[in-house]
């Protein structure tokens, strides 16, 4: 096993979502680990409590955040890190993760991971949030790179050196969303294996793949779908650079059957073994590959829908 | 205040917009000056694409939470209060799940709606079910702890209910009416008034349940779950239902073995 800032290589996981959850208690199936949405669970009791304890019973499952908005005006509240310690120690997470980005302003929670001007000022604010907060919650943070639909005029610098920057000042770890890399790269016109190339390695801790919406002038990260074909080899040079890494699929929009996500948790598992033993063969080194260049405008599909990160929402069971 | 700070408040103004950015002329220069939009969208465009998302996300929430109330308003009427509600009342929370906390005194004031008392009962039952369902967990009544009780310690008894359990009074039968929307129905007409006195409880299979109470039985309850001693509790519920009060009487002890069966009783305190 191998360890990444001191933490475990968990092997493949899935997202925990709620119309799994009947086949996962009762045929409990062979899954390295479950990513959970924190705040799903940051509840007082009742179903939600009751699920998320049967799970752990039976698998290791790492927290995953959309709330901690550490890049807002105002640091992340009090009560929101008490009661996301309370589940860190229930969960037994390795680590928290959550977005570089900000999600509100005081007095409106926005609800959305929004990009943050990728400037000097921002990567101190929180960098020194980002210690703080890790050193609040007793086990290592892990900031996601996010995808983004627009761009601020007041950047001064690409989003790699940005995000590079606050991981190494505040030394957390790294949740590196390999979709979310060409994602961006798409919608800002980017080059994703320069992303790849200049973060740094030894701080990803954990990788995210999904699917996504192709609007054609856009792309809309749903995790809606199949993780595509250029994803899957962007994946395939970030492991050759980082070796063997926590990996986890997200399906949290048109959530198929389960075994459909498990498959798609099996390639994951193939196309990381086989990075690695390239990886191996070259003695540790990424083998040499050309740059992926900036993705072609691809064709749109027609309905611009809603999203939701982490799925949809636990709701009363039993009688209507 | 950081230049940072000045301009997310900018956009989250642009954000919370009722209308779109992108074919309001008077603000394209502001969304110029944040935003560098690229060869396929403006800058506008790039604000507009979370500006839609913010309402989609937060409306599709409330029509989750608020099903019931949607199905007696209609499309327009629903998307007309969801405005006004999100305008005047942002989310404030980290959690979806508190989005509507409010909802209930908002459709109370918003005296323009259709059908405004079947909607102030809707709109108090469906949080009350949001409210019950992630409500703290209380174990079951343990029989050893009730046999312990002497009897003449019943006088002074006091019951603990779970606390995932809400009575709400009702002037129409609501929670019937939203079934049939959760079942998706299609030939249900508006309820008509008919008071009611609705428990909505999580159950013992972590179910949400609502059951309809008699005067009598509904007003016990009420004074339990006030902390009152099992003897004024049956007496206030006496003085609240004079026209019941043999009733109260006879059949406190079969209520008291349903309520502690369907966990509404978790505990005595002596």
């Amino acid at each position: 096993m191998t360890s990444r800032l001191g933490l475990p290589d968990l092997g493949v996981g899935v997202g925990l979502r709620v119309p799994h959850y009947r086949h996962i208690l009762d045929s409990r199936p062979a899954v390295d680990f479950f990513e959970v949405i924190s705040e799903n669970f940051m509840v007082p009791g009742g179903k939600p409590r009751y699920h998320l304890s049967a799970v752990c019973e039976t698998y290791p499952v790492v927290q995953h955040g959309v709330s901690l908005g550490i890049g807002n005006p105002t640091a992340p509240a009090d009560d929101y890190l008490d009661a996301l310690r309370k589940l860190v120690d229930e969960t037994k997470t390795p680590w928290v993760s959550d977005h570089l980005c900000w999600t509100g302003v005081p007095g409106t929670n926005l609800h959305d991971l929004l990009p943050l001007p990728y400037t000097q000022e921002v990567v101190k604010r929180v960098s020194e949030r980002a210690k703080r907060v890790q050193d609040r919650l007793g086990v290592r943070l892990l900031l996601e790179n996010t995808s983004s639909y627009m761009s601020h005029a007041s950047s001064t610098m690409p989003e790699w050196e940005f995000v590079s920057a606050i991981a190494e000042a505040a030394d957390i770890g790294l949740l590196f969303d390999v979709n979310n890399v060409y994602v961006s790269a798409y919608n800002h016109g980017f080059d994703p294996s320069e992303f790849v190339r200049s973060v740094p390695h030894e701080r990803i801790v954990q990788i995210h793949l999904a699917g996504h919406d192709n609007l054609g002038r856009y792309i809309i990260d749903t995790h809606g779908g199949h993780v595509i074909d250029p994803v899957w080899e962007l994946y395939r040079e970030t492991i050759e650079r980082t070796g063997p890494v926590s990996t986890l699929i997200e399906w949290d929009d048109r959530i198929p059957e389960f075994p459909v996500l498990a498959a798609e948790a099996e390639r994951a598992r193939r196309v990381r073994a086989e990075a690695v033993a390239a990886r191996a063969a070259l003695g540790g080194r990424a083998p040499a590959r050309p740059r992926m260049g900036v993705p072609v405008r691809g064709a749109a599909v027609p309905q611009h829908r809603a999203w939701t990160q982490g799925g949809p929402r636990e709701h009363e069971g039993g009688s209507p | 205040m950081s230049g940072v700070d000045e301009l997310q408040g900018e956009l989250a103004e642009l954000l919370t917009r009722r209308r779109a950015v992108d074919t309001d002329p008077t603000v394209s220069e502001q969304c110029a000056r944040i935003a560098t939009g690229n060869d396929r969208l403006s800058p506008a465009q790039q604000i507009e694409i979370y500006r839609e998302q913010f309402w989609l996300r937060h409306t599709s929430c409330l029509l989750e939470d608020f099903e019931g109330l949607g199905a007696v308003l209609g499309q327009s009427n629903w998307e007309r209060l969801i405005e006004d509600y999100l305008s005047a009342h942002p989310p404030t929370s980290f959690s979806l799940r508190d989005l509507g906390d409010r909802m209930p005194e908002f459709v109370e004031r918003s005296s323009w709606l259709p059908h405004h008392d079947l909607c102030v009962d809707m709109a108090r039952v469906e949080w009350a079910y949001i409210e019950v369902f992630d409500a703290p967990d209380a174990a079951p009544l343990d029989p050893a702890e009730l046999a312990a009780i002497p009897e003449s310690a019943w006088e002074r008894a006091r019951l603990r209910l779970s606390p995932a359990l809400r009575l709400v009074r009702v002037g129409h039968p609501v929670a019937a009416f939203r079934r049939s929307v959760r079942l998706n129905e299609t030939d249900r007409s508006l309820p008509e008034p008919e008071p009611q006195n609705l428990v909505i409880y999580r159950g013992r299979d972590r179910d949400l349940h609502h059951q309809v109470l008699g005067d009598a039985a509904f007003a016990l309850l009420q004074a339990l779950s006030q902390g009152l001693a099992l003897v004024p509790a049956a007496e206030r519920a006496m003085a609240r239902a004079p026209h019941q009060a043999d009733r109260i009487e006879h059949e406190l002890s079969a209520w008291f073995a349903d309520w502690a069966a369907r966990a509404w009783i978790v505990g005595v305190e002596i």
